[in-house]
């Protein structure tokens, strides 16, 4: 057990923990920070990615060892964010919202994408989401929201 | 209550691989993922776990003159977007897992583990890369091929540690890279085949063609490839890689897809070389 500090959402914090112990049980655990969502546990439904410096990652795969000093944001602190009120009424709109697990994730997938792409083709953003299931959707609605995100882009 | 060690410096790490038997961990991508339990539960290790991404010493990616260097705990994506590496390296590397797996997930990792499906290392077969391992009292250079002896099986010594990979620039001009799996993104191949060449048609000057996820190693056969450009018969280098094809059935394919579809694959990419 050690100490670890780092920045959450803005915010330096510490907590007392294991460096083996994974950022995901800190983050819902510890901080109640529940928006972020364990699915798969293996990195393979990315409902657990937050951002660790800019970065999408999976909370799930990632020790509180790479997390010491770092810029950790996850749902809550990015929903307050005007950028997050675009994606979220492009979600709302194009009905890509269905059960929800998977909606905090494909949120932050989003945000990368937008961070990365100014014109993303139709593949890229596949690929940007690519890395996010929804048993939901069938996928299409979340892929309109995106796209027509994307059209919105130079306003945000 | 297993040790969690987080050495300062790399002199340090190097020391402690010296002492005990450790597991080195990079990205975690995968250790995570081997030793997990049930949720919230942390996971199961039983040896010492000595983590190693914190190191400055371990990141970097450099273009020198005569070859490229990328230190181990670069990230995949990292080289998959690095502005001084050939598309000929990038493309096959960002075609590995997902964006967020990308993030984490080392160069060195891929490597090091040496699964049979790991998709860096058929690239790293054709390049005729060499990796550099260090333990606390030196230095060695191995190639890649030396280095990969079997299915998660290096010539890694307990104490040694995979510092760099080092690709010799050979001014390829065309690349070919496929591979096959249930889905693009976040699946272990079926199978791969990489093929990379300078000169096209009648002016073929060298060609590699590597197929990965068959057997245990990639499979590579530099004779087949001379014999290709001294005379261009597509068949028989086909035939000379279809002969190598020794893997057996599994939960991710057959022998019989795996053989039938990466020779089209080779047959396919080598006519559009010539």
């Amino acid at each position: 057990m050690r100490t670890i500090e780092f920045v959450l959402n803005g915010q330096t914090v510490s907590v007392k923990t294991s460096l083996s112990r994974r950022l995901l049980d800190v983050l819902r655990e510890d901080f109640r920070f529940t928006g972020t969502k364990e699915g798969c546990g293996e990195g393979e439904c990315g409902a657990c990615v937050v951002f660790l410096n800019d970065q999408l990652v999976n909370s799930c795969l990632l020790p509180m060892n790479a997390v010491i000093g770092q810029n950790v944001l996850t749902i809550e602190g990015f929903s307050q964010t005007r950028r997050y009120k675009e994606i979220e009424n492009a979600f709302v709109d194009a009905g890509a919202v269905q059960c929800g697990f998977c909606t905090p994730g494909m949120v932050m997938a989003t945000e990368y994408l937008l961070k990365n792409y100014k014109h993303p083709t139709e593949d890229q953003i596949k690929e940007g989401l690519s890395g996010n299931i929804c048993r939901c959707t069938g996928y299409q609605a979340i892929l309109t929201a995106v796209k027509r995100l994307f059209e919105e882009v130079e306003s945000l | 209550m297993i040790k969690n060690i987080r050495p300062e410096s790399y002199a340090e790490l190097l020391e402690l691989l010296n002492e005990e038997d450790l597991y080195v961990f990079a990205g975690g991508t995968d250790l995570m993922i081997r030793k997990r339990q049930w949720q919230g539960a942390e996971r199961r290790f039983d040896r010492p776990i000595v983590y190693i991404s914190h190191l400055k010493e371990l990141h970097g990616i450099a273009s020198l003159e005569t070859h490229y260097e990328i230190m181990a705990c670069e990230t995949q994506q990292s080289v998959a977007t690095s502005t001084l590496l050939p598309a000929y390296i990038k493309e096959p590397i960002s075609k590995m897992a997902t964006p967020s797996i990308r993030n984490l997930a080392t160069i060195g990792g891929n490597i090091v583990n040496d699964a049979s499906v790991g998709d860096s290392i058929p690239l790293l077969f054709a390049l005729d890369a060499q990796v550099v391992l260090r333990n606390c009292k030196g230095v060695r250079q191995l190639s890649i091929q030396a280095f990969i002896l079997g299915k998660y099986k290096t010539a890694l010594q307990p104490n040694e540690l995979l510092e760099k990979i080092i690709i010799p620039k050979r001014g390829y001009e065309g690349f070919y890279y496929r591979k096959a799996g249930l889905r693009k993104a976040s699946i272990l191949s079926k199978l791969s085949v990489y093929v990379l060449y300078r000169g096209k048609g009648e002016k073929l000057e060298d060609i590699r063609v590597v197929v990965g996820a068959v057997n245990d190693r990639p499979i590579r056969s530099r004779q087949a490839e001379e014999s290709f450009i001294k005379d261009h018969d597509v068949d028989q280098v086909v035939a000379a890689y279809k002969a190598l094809m020794v893997g057996s059935d599994d939960k991710r394919s057959t022998k019989k897809y795996r053989e039938e579809i990466a020779s089209r694959i080779i047959d396919y990419s080598l006519r559009e070389v010539m």
